[in-house]
Parts: C-alpha cells; sequence; structure tokens
C-alpha cells in the first residue's frame, strides 16, 4: 500500500479533486436524509415557505452530488491511468536493465504476464480506490454518526444490527474461504483434464479412450458442481439475511419511535431520515467487503510487481570510456556455474584466438558449448578466471565497445515484427541499403529478400509467420554480420539450413569476412569440418583441440560424435 | 442478432429440463417483488397513524381514545412481508444456485464428450489456448450470467413494474414526478453504454497492440541484450505505453460514470420527489397525518427506484459475455464428429499385406499434399518413411488410423478399406508412438496403461521392461505409483519416448506407427530406446517415420517420400545404387570431405 501511494504521489492534484469530490458525493448522500427529516417537520408545522427553502437546497444538493460524481470518475480515472503507465513504464525500463540470467529467473513469458495482467490489476484497484474505498468509511461513519444524532435513544438498534451482520458474514466467509479453497483445486484438475486431452488427443483417440476420459472428466466435473452449489447455497443466504436484518432493523425502530413519540415528537419525523442512515450502514459494510476481496488480489500482483523493481540486475558494465577492440578471445582459467546449479558447467577452459580466426565448438548437448560462447559477450560472468575480448578483460570495458566488437547470432532466431530493414538495422543502426545487400548475400539470405515485392523493405509478421525457420535463420545471420564485427559467435544458427546452403554461407563468411574471429558451434560436425581449430567440449571440460583431421585420428569423443552423426537426418 | 438467436437456443437446450424450478423462481420473484413494494405502503400507513396517533393524545379532551392499534398492526404486516420477501429471495436465490451449476456442469461435461469424439482436423486448426478458454473463461462467464443475472434481470424488471403501479395507486401526481427522469436516465444510459462500448474496444485494440510489442519485445530479450538494443526497445514502448495511456482513460471515464451518474439521478430523483411532494401536501390541504405517510411511501419508493435501472446497466457486459460464451461453445458443439461406419468390419488382428492405392489427399481443398501415393506392406515388415520436411511422411501416418479421411484412392488392411472398418476396431489395431508424447497426469502405472486399464501388473511390469523404461521407474521412490503430470515430468525426452513405447506395447497393436524423436539423448538412453525401438517392431508391421540411420539400414523397405510423391522405394543398398535422391541426402548430410 506505501508503494502504490508512492505512485500516487505524482498525481496528487487528480487525487485530491477525486478525493474531494468523494466527500461531496458521501455529504450528499447523507444530507438527503436530514434535510428530509426537516422537511416533515416543516409539514407537521404547515411552513410552506421552509419547504420551498428545503426543496431548493435537496434539489441543488442532488445535483451538486451528480456533477461530483462525474469529476470523481474522471480524476479517479486520470490518476488510475497514470499509475499504471507509470508502473509499466518502471518494470519496463528494469527490464531493459536486465542480464540474461535475470530473464531466464523469471521467465519471458512470466515478465509478460506481470507487465499485462498485474499492472492491469493496479489499474483497477486505484480506479476502485479513488471512486469507492473513500466513500465506504466516509458513508460508514457519517451515517452511524447522524443515525445517532437523529435518535439517541436508538443507539443500540444499530449496535445490535451491526453485531448480527458482522456474525453472519464472519460465519458464512470463513465457511466459504474452504470451500473456494476445494473449488481452486477442482477448477485446477478440470482444467489440467482438458488441456491433457486436449493436447493428446491424438493418443486417446489412437487408444480408443475416448469413453474412459469422459467418464474421468464427468466424475471431476461434478464433483466441482457440488462445491459450486454449495458456495452459491452459502451466497444465496448471505443477501436475503442482510436485508431482512436491516428490514426488521427499521421495523422495529419505528416500533420503538411509537412507545416513546408521547415524550418526544421530533422522533416521528426523525424516523425516515434515521432509517435511511440504517440502511446506508448495510449498504457501507456490504461493500466495504466487496471491496476487501478485490484488493486482497491487488496486493499479490503489486508485490510481483515490486519483485521486479527490486531486482537488481545480477551484471552491470563499467562507466568507462568507449574503446575499439580487437578480435582476440582469451579464456584464462575459466570456471562457470549457472545460478543455482550445483556443479559447474565449464570448467578451467583455457584457450586463446587470434584475430581472424575461424573456431568451431561441438560437443554433445549439456557439454557447456553455448555457455562458453555466451561468457564472450559477457552475457554471463564466470565464477573463476577471466575472459578477454582484444587484450581487455571483458568485466572492465563498456557495454557499448564490446556489443559493437562481438556480434552473437543465437540458436533461436527471433525477428520482431516490422520490415526486414527494421530487422537489419538492428545490428547497424545506419545501414544503407547496399550494407543490407552485402550482408544478405553472404548469409544467402539476399535469394528470397530480393524476390519479395518491396525488398528489404519487405514486412515481418508477427512471430515471423511468413518466412520458413531457414530463411529466419539467414535473417538473423545477415542481422549478425551486418556490422562487421570483430568477432562473429555462431550458436548453432545454421541448424535449420539445408547442407547446400550451409555450405554456401561458410563459403561467404571466409570470403568476405576473413577479417572477422569467427566462433561457431554446431550439432553437426559437417558445420565445422572447415573451421581452423576445432574446440571438442566434454561435461564442460576441454578435451581436443585440432583440426578435422587431427581430431577424428586421435581424439576418442570427438570419433563417437562423428560415428553417431552418420544418421540420415531431414534435409 | 444471430448472436442472441444462437444463445436464446444454446440456453433453452440446456435449461429445458429446470423448468419446474425456474418456473417456482418466476413466481417467487413476482412475490417478492410485490411484498417488496407493499412494504412501504405500511411503513407509510405506521406514520400516518402514529401522527393521528400523536394528534389525539396531545389534545387532552381525546387523549384517552388514542390508540396505537392501527400502528402496531401496520408495523406488523410490514415486518411479515419484509420476512416473506427475504423467505422468497432465499428460495428462488437457492433454487437459482443449483440450475446454474447444474447446467453449467452439464455443458462442461458436454463439451468435454464433444471433444473427444471431434474430427482431428479441429484440434489442427484451433489453438490450445482457444480452445482451453472455452472451459475456462467462457463457461465462467455463463455461470455467472446464470447465478447473477438471470435471477436480477428478472427481479429488477418486476421490480420496476411494480413500484411504478404502486406510485400511481397512491398519488398520480406523484408518480408522475417520480417517473418523469426515467426516458432521461434510460436515454443517458444507453447513449453512454455505446460509447463506452466504442472507447472500451478501442482500449482494448491499443493494450492489446502494447501487449503484443511487450510479449515479443520481451521474448526476444536475448537479441534485444546482445545487440545493445535497450534504449530503442524503450523508446517504442513509451510510445505504445502513452497511446494506452490515453484510449484507456477515455475508456475507462465512459465505463466507469455510468455508475456514479445514476446513482447521482436516483439521489435527485428523490430530492425531487421530496420537494414535490411536500409541497403538494401543504397546497392540496392534506392532514399532516396522511401527508407525512404519502412522503415517506414516495420517499422509500423513489430511494429503490433507480436500483432495477442500475443493476441492469451493470448487468449489460456480463449478458454480453454470456452471449458470446454461449456462441463460442455453439461453435464446438456444432462441428461434425468422426464417422464410424454402421455395422462396420471388426478387426481380427491384420494378417496379410497393407496397401495404399494411388491415395490423394489434402487438408485444404486445393492444396494437395499427396497426389498419388502408392505404398505395399507386407506382413511384419517395417517400413521406413524418409523425407524431407513438407513432404507428406507425417500425412500418412495421420491417414492410417483415420485421423483424416483421404480424397481419394484407398487404404486396405488385408483387401479391407479401413473406411469400412469399425472405427474403435480399426484403431485398437493400429498403435501409435508420437514423437512428443503427451502424458496425463496420474501414476507412471496409470500412463502405461492408458490403453488397457484392465491389464495386470504382470502385463504392465512387462511392457515396461520391453521398453526398457521398468529399471527407472524402479529407482524412484514410489516407483510405478509416481505421479506424473506432463508439465512437471520427472522424465527427459528420451524417457518420454520409452514411457510411450511401454504404453503402446501393453495394448499390442498389430500394425504400429512410430514416429521417431529428432531430440538429442544421451549415449546410454540413445541404447535404451534402440533396444525398445526394436523390442516394439518385433512381429508387427509397422510404419517409422526414421531421423536415424540405424533405423533406415534395419528397414525392410524404405520409401522416400519428396513433395508427396514417392520418389524412391527399395532397401538401403538398392537406393545408395540408385544414386537418386535418397544417395544424395545420404552422402550430403553422412560423408566428409
Amino acid at each position: 500500500m506505501k508503494t502504490l501511494g508512492h505512485y500516487l504521489k505524482k498525481y496528487k492534484s487528480d487525487v485530491i479533486w477525486s478525493t474531494v469530490a468523494v466527500v461531496i458525493i458521501s455529504f450528499a448522500t447523507l444530507w438527503q436524509p436530514h434535510l428530509l427529516q426537516d422537511m416533515l417537520n416543516a409539514i407537521i408545522k404547515r411552513d410552506s415557505s421552509t419547504v420551498t427553502k428545503l426543496g431548493i437546497e435537496l434539489v441543488a444538493l442532488a445535483i451538486l452530488g451528480i456533477i461530483a460524481g462525474i469529476v470523481n470518475t474522471i480524476y479517479s480515472a486520470r490518476a488510475a491511468q497514470g499509475v499504471a503507465a507509470d508502473m509499466r513504464e518502471k518494470a519496463y525500463r528494469q527490464i531493459q536493465t536486465f542480464s540474461f540470467q535475470d530473464i531466464e529467473k523469471f521467465s519471458a513469458s512470466n515478465l509478460v504476464v506481470r507487465l499485462t495482467n498485474d499492472i492491469n490489476q493496479m489499474q483497477m484497484v486505484v480506479m476502485s480506490v479513488l471512486q469507492q474505498l473513500t466513500r465506504v468509511p466516509i458513508l460508514f461513519i457519517g451515517s452511524f454518526i447522524l443515525a445517532i444524532i437523529t435518535l439517541p435513544k436508538l443507539w443500540w438498534v444499530i449496535i445490535l444490527m451491526m453485531i448480527l451482520i458482522f456474525v453472519i458474514s464472519y460465519f458464512s466467509f470463513s465457511k466459504m474461504g474452504q470451500y473456494f479453497e476445494k473449488m481452486q483445486t477442482m477448477l485446477d484438475r478440470n482444467n489440467t483434464l482438458a488441456r491433457e486431452n486436449l493436447m493428446g488427443i491424438r493418443v486417446v483417440k489412437s487408444f480408443v479412450q475416448e469413453q474412459n476420459q469422459i467418464e474421468q472428466f464427468s466424475e471431476a466435473s461434478d464433483k466441482m458442481t457440488k462445491v459450486t452449489i454449495i458456495i452459491g447455497n452459502l451466497f444465496s443466504i448471505l443477501m436475503p439475511a442482510f436485508f431482512l436484518i436491516g428490514d426488521l432493523a427499521m421495523a422495529g425502530s419505528i416500533m420503538l419511535v411509537g412507545s416513546m413519540v408521547t415524550s418526544d415528537p421530533g422522533a416521528l419525523a426523525a424516523i425516515t431520515a434515521f432509517v435511511s442512515y440504517l440502511y446506508q450502514i448495510l449498504f457501507a459494510i456490504v461493500n466495504g467487503g466487496f471491496m476487501l476481496t478485490g484488493a486482497s488480489r491487488a496486493f499479490v500482483s503489486l508485490r510481483r510487481l515490486q519483485e521486479i523493481y527490486d531486482t537488481k540486475p545480477s551484471l552491470t558494465f563499467p562507466d568507462v570510456p568507449e574503446e575499439k577492440l580487437s578480435g582476440s578471445i582469451e579464456f584464462d582459467h575459466v570456471t562457470f556455474t549457472y545460478p543455482g546449479d550445483d556443479a559447474p558447467t565449464l570448467q578451467d577452459i583455457n584457450f586463446s584466438v587470434k584475430p581472424g580466426e575461424m573456431i568451431g565448438i561441438v560437443g554433445a548437448t549439456g557439454s557447456g558449448k553455448s555457455s562458453l560462447a555466451q561468457l564472450i559477450p559477457r552475457l554471463f560472468d564466470p565464477e573463476t578466471g577471466t575472459v578477454k575480448v582484444g587484450g581487455e578483460n571483458v568485466k572492465d570495458v563498456n557495454e557499448h565497445s564490446l556489443r559493437r566488437a562481438v556480434s552473437y547470432v543465437l540458436q533461436r532466431s527471433t525477428l520482431f515484427s516490422g520490415t526486414i530493414a527494421h530487422n537489419l538495422r538492428q545490428g547497424k543502426a545506419d545501414a544503407t541499403v547496399n550494407d543490407m545487400r552485402w550482408a544478405a548475400h553472404i548469409a544467402q539470405s539476399a535469394e528470397f529478400i530480393e524476390r519479395l515485392d518491396h525488398q528489404y523493405d519487405a514486412p515481418i509478421e508477427e512471430r515471423s509467420a511468413n518466412f520458413s525457420g531457414g530463411q529466419k535463420q539467414r535473417l538473423s545471420i545477415t542481422r549478425g554480420i551486418i556490422s562487421k564485427p570483430d568477432i562473429l559467435i555462431m550458436d548453432d544458427s545454421t541448424s535449420a539450413l539445408d547442407a547446400k546452403s550451409e555450405k554456401l554461407v561458410q563459403e561467404a563468411l571466409a570470403r568476405d569476412l576473413g577479417q572477422t574471429t569467427t566462433v561457431i558451434i554446431a550439432e553437426k560436425i559437417a558445420s565445422i569440418i572447415k573451421a581452423d581449430r576445432i574446440l571438442v567440449l566434454d561435461e564442460g571440460k576441454i578435451v581436443g583441440s585440432g583440426t578435422h583431421h587431427e581430431l577424428v585420428k586421435n581424439n576418442a569423443v570427438y570419433q563417437e560424435i562423428y560415428r553417431t552423426q552418420k544418421a540420415l537426418e531431414e534435409v | 442478432m444471430n448472436d442472441l438467436k444462437g444463445a436464446g437456443k444454446f440456453y433453452a437446450h440446456y435449461l429445458r429440463k429446470y423448468w419446474p424450478g425456474l418456473l417456482i423462481v418466476l413466481a417467487l420473484t413476482i412475490l417478492a417483488s410485490y411484498l417488496q413494494v407493499k412494504a412501504p405502503i405500511y411503513m407509510g400507513d405506521a406514520i400516518t397513524a402514529l401522527t393521528k396517533y400523536l394528534q389525539t393524545w396531545s389534545n387532552p379532551a381525546t387523549r384517552a381514545q388514542a390508540s396505537q392499534a392501527t400502528f402496531n398492526s401496520a408495523i406488523i404486516k410490514m415486518a411479515w412481508f419484509y420476512i416473506f420477501n427475504a423467505a422468497a429471495m432465499l428460495i428462488s436465490s437457492l433454487i437459482i444456485s443449483q440450475i446454474a451449476g447444474r447446467s453449467t456442469g452439464t455443458m462442461r461435461i458436454g463439451l468435454f464428450r464433444k471433444m473427444q469424439w471431434m474430427r482431428v482436423s479441429y484440434f489442427d486448426t484451433h489453438s490450445d489456448g482457444d480452445i482451453l478458454a472455452r472451459y475456462t473463461s467462457d463457461l465462467d462467464n455463463i455461470f455467472n450470467a446464470m447465478n447473477q443475472a438471470m435471477f436480477e434481470i428478472f427481479a429488477s424488471i418486476t421490480l420496476f413494474i411494480g413500484m411504478i403501479i404502486m406510485m400511481f395507486r397512491q398519488n398520480v401526481t406523484l408518480a408522475w414526478v417520480a417517473v418523469a427522469s426515467t426516458p432521461v436516465a434510460v436515454v443517458l444510459a444507453a447513449v453512454i453504454i455505446v460509447k463506452a462500448q466504442k472507447y472500451v474496444n478501442e482500449q482494448q485494440d491499443d493494450v492489446g497492440k502494447l501487449n503484443g510489442y511487450i510479449n515479443e519485445q520481451i521474448t526476444g530479450q536475448k537479441i534485444i541484450i546482445t545487440n545493445g538494443l535497450q534504449q530503442e526497445s524503450i523508446k517504442g514502448f513509451l510510445k505504445h505505453n502513452e497511446e494506452v495511456k490515453k484510449t484507456t482513460l477515455r475508456g475507462q471515464v465512459w465505463s466507469g460514470i455510468l455508475f456514479p451518474l445514476m446513482q447521482g439521478m436516483s439521489l435527485f430523483n428523490t430530492a425531487l420527489v421530496i420537494f414535490v411532494g411536500s409541497a403538494l401536501v401543504l397546497q392540496q390541504g392534506m392532514s399532516v397525518a396522511a401527508g407525512l405517510g404519502l412522503v415517506v411511501i414516495f420517499v422509500q419508493l423513489a430511494q429503490q427506484y433507480y436500483q432495477p435501472i442500475i443493476s441492469l446497466t451493470s448487468l449489460y457486459s456480463m449478458i454480453q459475455l454470456a452471449i458470446t460464451g454461449a456462441r463460442r461453445i455453439n461453435e464446438v458443439r456444432e462441428q461434425p464428429d468422426e464417422i464410424s461406419p454402421e455395422n462396420g468390419k471388426i478387426l481380427d488382428g491384420i494378417h496379410d499385406k497393407i496397401e495404399l492405392k494411388d491415395v490423394h489427399f489434402s487438408y485444404l481443398p486445393g492444396k494437395e499434399i499427396l497426389h498419388g501415393v502408392n505404398i505395399e506392406v507386407d506382413h511384419g515388415e517395417m517400413v521406413a518413411l524418409v523425407g524431407p520436411t513438407g513432404s507428406g511422411k507425417t500425412t500418412v501416418m495421420n491417414l492410417l488410423n483415420r485421423f483424416y479421411d483421404l480424397d481419394s484412392g484407398s487404404i486396405t488392411f488385408d483387401g479391407v478399406d479401413i473406411r469400412e472398418m469399425d472405427l474403435m476396431s480399426l484403431r485398437e489395431n493400429v498403435g501409435i508412438v508420437l514423437q512428443d508424447p503427451q502424458l496425463f497426469s496420474g501414476t507412471i502405472g496409470e500412463n502405461i496403461k492408458f490403453g488397457k486399464p484392465d491389464a495386470t501388473d504382470e502385463e504392465l511390469y512387462d511392457a515396461a521392461k520391453q521398453a526398457r523404461i521398468h529399471d527407472f521407474i524402479m529407482t524412484l521412490d514410489d516407483g510405478y505409483d509416481t505421479m506424473i503430470s506432463d508439465e512437471n515430468t520427472i522424465f527427459s525426452a528420451g524417457q518420454k519416448q520409452l514411457m510411450s513405447i511401454a504404453r503402446t506395447i501393453i495394448t499390442n497393436p498389430r500394425l504400429l506407427i512410430l514416429d521417431e524423436a529428432t531430440s538429442n539423448v544421451d549415449t546410454v538412453t540413445e541404447a535404451q530406446i534402440q533396444e525398445a525401438m526394436d523390442n516394439v517392431i518385433q512381429g508387427r508391421t509397422s510404419f517409422v517415420i526414421a531421423h536415424r540411420l540405424k533405423t533406415i539400414l534395419n528397414a525392410d523397405k524404405i520409401v522416400v517420400l519428396r513433395d508427396g510423391n514417392v520418389i524412391e522405394e527399395g532397401n538401403h543398398q538398392q537406393l545408395l545404387a540408385e544414386k537418386g535422391f535418397y544417395a544424395e541426402l545420404y552422402h550430403n548430410q553422412m560423408v566428409f570431405e
């Protein structure tokens, strides 16, 4: 709540206006019964000028209430929107400082949910707080005080009514809570069954298990229906019970007024006002209860957002002047463990690469190939040892210098919706069409880009649905090389290319980017067969280094990989 | 409008059998409304009686005659009316909760049942999330609407009408004053709802765009980091965020303003009634007693008068969601079921050839995938299907157990067309091992026994042993009773494949379709998969979508598919000798310079 207040500060004037408006609405609501009481007294006295005066006051008060209602909505919405937009912006900016590790800690889809659903919750809660939450206590306390002032002798009727309402709410809500929990479990069970059957429909059908599954689901569904009905029944009792309590309190009060009217004739005119206040108290309690339920959900959202705000990026770059790095790479006794893992992923890695060399890295899945490559652009920091690029420890250079020197093409090629040019310029902000052509010819993407209607301005749809897997990879390689990086890392980024295209890409890389140090991580030995040097990784250690011909002769791990790969794969 | 008609039919279908309950609810609602509008009259009477009593009592001459009997009886009547009103509300609410709960349950089960018999093509053309949403949000919306809206709409309308009648019976002039503002309120509400709808739609569009942007950026965050694009990403975000802020503000103001406005109108109306009523009392020279009673009655009624309008406006969106929900569920209900021929042939094993003759097939009309495929497999043979992505391998699999039906040509087992066989019987004879096998929440044992729930423990262990997963299962604390689910599985990708093989072995199918996994597995699992495959293929006719060389070399026959045609056929040596597509494929991928 304190955090929320912090965001509201910026919208102080909106909050003040909306609160003032709420106070006016509440005042109008509370004062009407009082004026009614005066009006009844005026009727008793047959005082028509007072009737006119009070009538005008009543109408004016109501109009004021309407205006205040409109004002309140506008300013509440402004504050709610402002807070939501600010919170979203802050979270987004925070996420942009995150490292790979931080993103993985939350998972991308989880972050998206927080930025959308949770922010939405916050927006709704601010709106309802400003529209309702201040109003409920004002009406409750105001009605209570005014009711007691109106008919002081009946104070205990109010208290009795409140106690009864609280007791009933307490019992039914505590009972309901227990059923709500049950309901949640059953809902989950139902949804799981539905989802599993949906995804496994081929399994169900091919095993002819439709009838069995229907029976299982019906059983789960029936259980849920039962609980639903119980909860429904509890709710059914609640509302009529509340109203009955209110109505009977009213009848009782009138009865009591009847017995004291001879000693206190003023009570006669006061009775309607008193009854109105009784109902206001009743409504305030019911509304308050509903609002608390909503607020509890918002607290969960707030906490989830707070987690984003509180996450300090696990990796920051020093604020040092930008510099030009050359294409050499050095690993000096590097050990690396993923956060949360027990065993190190990389152990005591030592090697160095001269500018312009082409290095291949092979090894079984899980041997640490990608982890090794990710240390070069400093996506992670090693646990011990140092990684140097251009002779400088990567921890000591500024982010921009490192990004300019090292280009990393990921295995999963992600393109963004927009145009091809828009995506390529992510690799080089000021790239001309000629630059794009040059890169596209190397990455073998020119052949399909230049056949498109708008060529480099051709649109890329969401999830790049209008390109095939191989095309996406070629586009992503194009993006990776357009800046003529000093170091190019290709993390299994030709896996969806056919053998011929892959060969062409490699030849072009060797021809046109001869100065660039190239690190190729591959599952297929064919992809790195031409490398100047191949590093063989096994369980986080370098177990071999040399050319293909050397390794195939003398390295057992390499031989094993080579052997198992002699399998026909899809083109 | 069509939606409305469809929704009407939908609810009629599911609610028909509850007609007695609904009728009782209807009667009770009318009764409750009557009691609720009648009770304030007694309150007015009580005030009148009390005033008279006070006047009589105040006059020393008549004090002795002062009696509270009329007053007391009015109050007691009022109290009874309220009690009955509460009872009527309680009973009808209980009935509604039963009906809403039960009918939603029926819908849920109906939806599930329908899903089980629907054609596979529906699942292939609709996203899982979209179908699942029908179980979750759509059914939820329908339940909420039935539980709350059904009763409230009716109660609001009867209450509204009841109040108008009651007011006109009490005092025509004052009644006109009380209802005068109604048309204004209704028009105002309608305008606001229409506007709100428009702006909320705009808002949803922009929110959708923002969410799309966030989703794309965050999912591609690794690209953003490696290319140092964070500032640019923030710039793009701010543009969308600002846009959303603007349109959402408009949407929220319009949708949020209705409720306070109606409450304000109610306040205004009550004020007007008090004012005019009081003036009327004095002007028409009514007695104080009658005048007070009249004003009290009208205040009570006027305070409630706007309640039905407020409820109806707040129910509007709920009802709309329920109509959409009905449409979406109807959409599923209208899907065609799978067809099993009447008196279809019951298979007694497969003893001879399996033949695909001139098979043409298209998923979408006009876009043929298979162009006259012929494959012939002898009893007990293993066929390896080889070919590039999109060549039609998976499609052939889809046809063999009639997940899809072919356009022309035929598939025959022992000379009998599979379309003439009983569908269940066909599938009982055809086993399938999928690449990414779906497991179900339950124990490991239940999962292996999936296709044969009545299998004995011996059969279970035997299947697991043959599938080379038994040893692993035994290392688990709970063994075969270990609970698993598809989301939270203890199995690696390779072990999942073994589970899938075990599940198939236990049903002992005569024809086996196996889609070999492409995922990388460690060497130990690799060897286990090899053994399990050998075991499951043993003695069965089988089609394997092959990815591994060993499997292909083991095949009795290799069928090479390309662009929906069988282009080569034979064993490994024959195909290599042909120096065709297969040979090229083999050399390109496997042989190093």
